[in-house]
């Protein structure tokens, strides 16, 4: 064969969240073979931990399914779950890639029986509930989890817990040898979508996050929110299980801020919107309040503000708190200045969710120095003269919601099938 | 029938007032970063004791209000304590600049009619003079700043008081204590003067 052209025409995904699994799906579905890399032990990324989704309050479930059916019917789609991404060498059209694999103790040999979770009572924070609850140290990673398989928490392995979980399974699907592996990828194209952190709420120091449970970020209510979260689905006070009657918001927690994210989060105000809306699902009576420096619903999204400030009992605070102290009864108390009223204020809460913005995962962990390039944010843009051969997607490449994200994916996919050429 | 227009604004706007902070206070510059987001106001010890707080007293010098903001007592009752600036999440430098309108709100004159002004005067001039408060001659300098009469009033108000300090040794009579070196001191404070006027125009 000539040596012209491409080397390679597999696409490389890197990151199985909504955004790396759409554009995967995309571009399988064009023909071409595609590698989906995912660090965690499921795909979905973080949507897989949203209870509904803005504006239209549906299930991302719903859509995450859906995706999950079109990969199981592509065959020139391979997934591969526990993996990163340690090297980039090489151009457009040939690049190689070194993968690296964490052991997932556990083989596709898994019908997610259980039993294994059963056998042992040794029991880690759970992930998916960001530390909102413990699971036991054989797990699924969730409920509709793709691959539907368990995992073993590297903690258990070398203690008797390992043993009872391997002596539990009937259809030897533990391995405790798991190592892991490391192998090369060759591919001539790179689509990079790993999305994002939530913002460190510890850092917030004023906000004195680690004062008391009833101070939760913005992910963690979506987690109280949902039927499969840690109080199945009851939006109730963590620290003592009661009903919540008032509830504060704080916008921009850690977003537009200098000390902090400089940049707007942009999905936060709609996200604490929708918040809102799960309160007063849920309780007839209760209160929230949303303090806010300005309310950021971008484009036609401004309906979903209308529909959700009709409501009297949602109020908008103009202000953004200065502090929370704990009073004598232990619940959180915000301190500052109305500044619409020039009033100082002390109003304290049952519950307060910090809007925490999102961070690039690019910021930290390894990224390709070529092709692509990181803004003074981290997010990720490709080099002006870079080959386009690496293509960044979703979060990766700016705060987005899940539509832009999939729009940016799709248009990421469209990119690297450029990129690779027709198929040969 | 048509509502009637409002009266005319009676008060007066100075729309070259923020231009001129910008210009000649310091840290006046990043002022114009200020979104009004209220944590320097919120996050103040004393903003009970203020009348204003620092983001109304930005808002004002935008306004053009400038007798507003000379006259307030935001500027002078500010401890210098940096909370608001440490916190603030657009990088203004909030305390430079209340610090400095005060400076120049008595380079202006503004000070007679506001007390706290008075008071951070008579500290001053003690702190210059003697290199440390003399809670004597400062109070009686910043008492018959109100005048004769209403200084003799205030004297005799806090006689009892004045007393019981003597007693405790908070305050002595005779010569006023002073440092050693006053002469190096004034040299210091000089200098500090001179730079002050070579290099606190606009920017932090
Ligand atoms: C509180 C909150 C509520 C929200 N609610 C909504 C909503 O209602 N509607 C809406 O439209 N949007 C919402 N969003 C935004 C939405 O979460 C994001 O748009 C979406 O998660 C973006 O998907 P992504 O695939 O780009 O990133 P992610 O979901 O972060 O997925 C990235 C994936 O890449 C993996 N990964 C990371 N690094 C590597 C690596 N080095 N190698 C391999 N894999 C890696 C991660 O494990 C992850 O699975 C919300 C955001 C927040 C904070
Ligand atoms: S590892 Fe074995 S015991 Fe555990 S769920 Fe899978 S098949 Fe069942
Ligand atoms: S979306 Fe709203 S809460 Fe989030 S950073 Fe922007 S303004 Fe702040
Ligand atoms: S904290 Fe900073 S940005 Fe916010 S009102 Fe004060 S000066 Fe303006
Ligand atoms: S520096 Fe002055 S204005 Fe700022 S918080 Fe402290 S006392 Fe208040």
């Amino acid at each position: 064969m000539a040596n012209q052209g491409p080397k390679s025409q597999t696409i490389l995904v890197v990151g199985g969240g909504i955004a790396g699994v759409t554009a995967a799906i995309e571009a399988a579905e064009t023909g071409y073979d595609v590698i989906l890399l995912e660090r965690g032990p499921a795909l979905g990324g973080r949507v897989a931990q949203l209870n509904r989704y803005f504006p239209k309050l549906c299930h991302p479930t719903c859509g995450l399914e859906i995706n999950f059916q079109r990969i199981r019917k592509l065959k020139n789609l391979r997934v591969v779950t526990m993996a990163s991404v340690a090297g980039v060498k090489g151009e457009k059209g040939d690049y190689t890639v070194s993968v690296s694999v964490s052991p997932r103790y556990v083989n596709a040999n898994c019908t997610a029986c259980g039993a294994c979770a059963e056998a042992t009572d040794m029991e880690v924070d759970s992930p998916f509930n960001y530390g909102l609850s413990k699971t036991k140290a054989a797990y699924l990673p969730h409920e509709h989890a793709f691959p539907m398989r368990y995992v073993v928490a590297p903690s258990a392995i070398g203690t008797p817990e390992a043993d009872k979980i391997k002596a539990a399974c009937k259809y030897d699907a533990v391995d405790l040898e798991d190592k892991g592996e490391d192998f090369e990828v060759n591919c001539g194209a790179v689509i990079w979508a790993t999305g994002w952190e939530p913002y460190d709420p510890e850092k917030l120091e004023s906000y004195n996050y680690n004062l008391s449970a009833d101070i939760v970020s913005n992910v963690q209510m979506e987690r109280l929110a949902n039927h499969d979260g840690p109080t199945g689905g009851k939006i109730v006070r963590p620290s003592n299980g009661e009903p919540v009657k008032k509830v504060a918001m704080i916008q921009c927690a850690g977003s537009r801020d200098l000390n902090h994210l400089p940049y707007c989060s942009r999905i936060c105000c709609l996200g604490s919107l929708k918040h809102a809306v799960y309160v007063r699902e849920q309780y007839e009576d209760a209160q929230v309040d949303i303090y806010y420096i300005d309310l950021r619903a971008h484009d036609k999204l401004e309906a979903f503000y209308q529909r959700v400030a009709a409501d009297p009992q949602v109020n908008f605070v103009k202000s953004k708190p200065a502090s929370i102290r704990i009073d004598e009864e232990g619940r959180p108390v915000l301190c500052g200045e109305n500044t619409i009223t020039r009033e100082l204020y002390e109003a304290p809460y049952d519950l307060v969710v910090l809007a925490t913005g999102m961070k690039p995962a690019a910021s930290e962990g390894y990224v390709p120095d070529i092709a692509m390039e990181q803004d003074e944010y981290g997010f990720l843009v490709p080099s002006v003269e870079g080959d386009g051969g690496i293509i960044p997607a979703g979060v990766a490449s700016g705060p987005l919601d899940v539509s832009m994200s999939v729009q940016s994916a799709t248009a990421a996919a469209l990119k690297a099938i450029q990129a690779v050429g027709p198929k040969s | 029938m048509t509502v009637a227009l409002p009266e005319q604004a009676t008060r007066k706007y100075d729309l070259g007032f923020a231009r001129w902070v910008r210009d000649n206070v310091n840290g006046g510059a990043k002022m114009s970063m200020c979104m009004q987001c209220g944590m320097c106001s919120g996050s103040c010890p004393i903003g009970t004791e203020m009348d204003q707080g620092p983001r109304k007293l930005f808002m004002m010098i935008r306004a053009g209000m400038k007798d507003e903001v000379f006259n307030s007592s935001t500027i002078w009752n500010c401890t210098s304590c940096y909370n608001c600036t440490v916190r603030c999440p657009r990088g203004v430098p909030v305390t430079y600049i209340i610090q400095d309108l005060a400076a120049k709100a008595v380079e202006f004159g503004y000070v007679k009619k506001v007390e706290n002004a008075r008071f951070a005067k008579a500290f001053w001039w003690s702190a210059k003079t003697f290199g440390r408060t003399d809670e004597r001659l400062m109070t009686a300098k910043y008492y018959f700043s109100f005048g004769l009469v209403e200084g003799m009033k205030r004297g005799l108000a806090n006689l009892k008081i004045a007393i019981g300090m003597v007693r405790t040794k908070r305050m002595h009579i005779g010569m006023p204590h002073k440092i050693k070196d006053t002469k190096g001191l004034q040299a210091i404070l000089a200098k500090a003067a001179e730079i002050d006027a070579r290099e606190s125009k606009g920017g932090a």
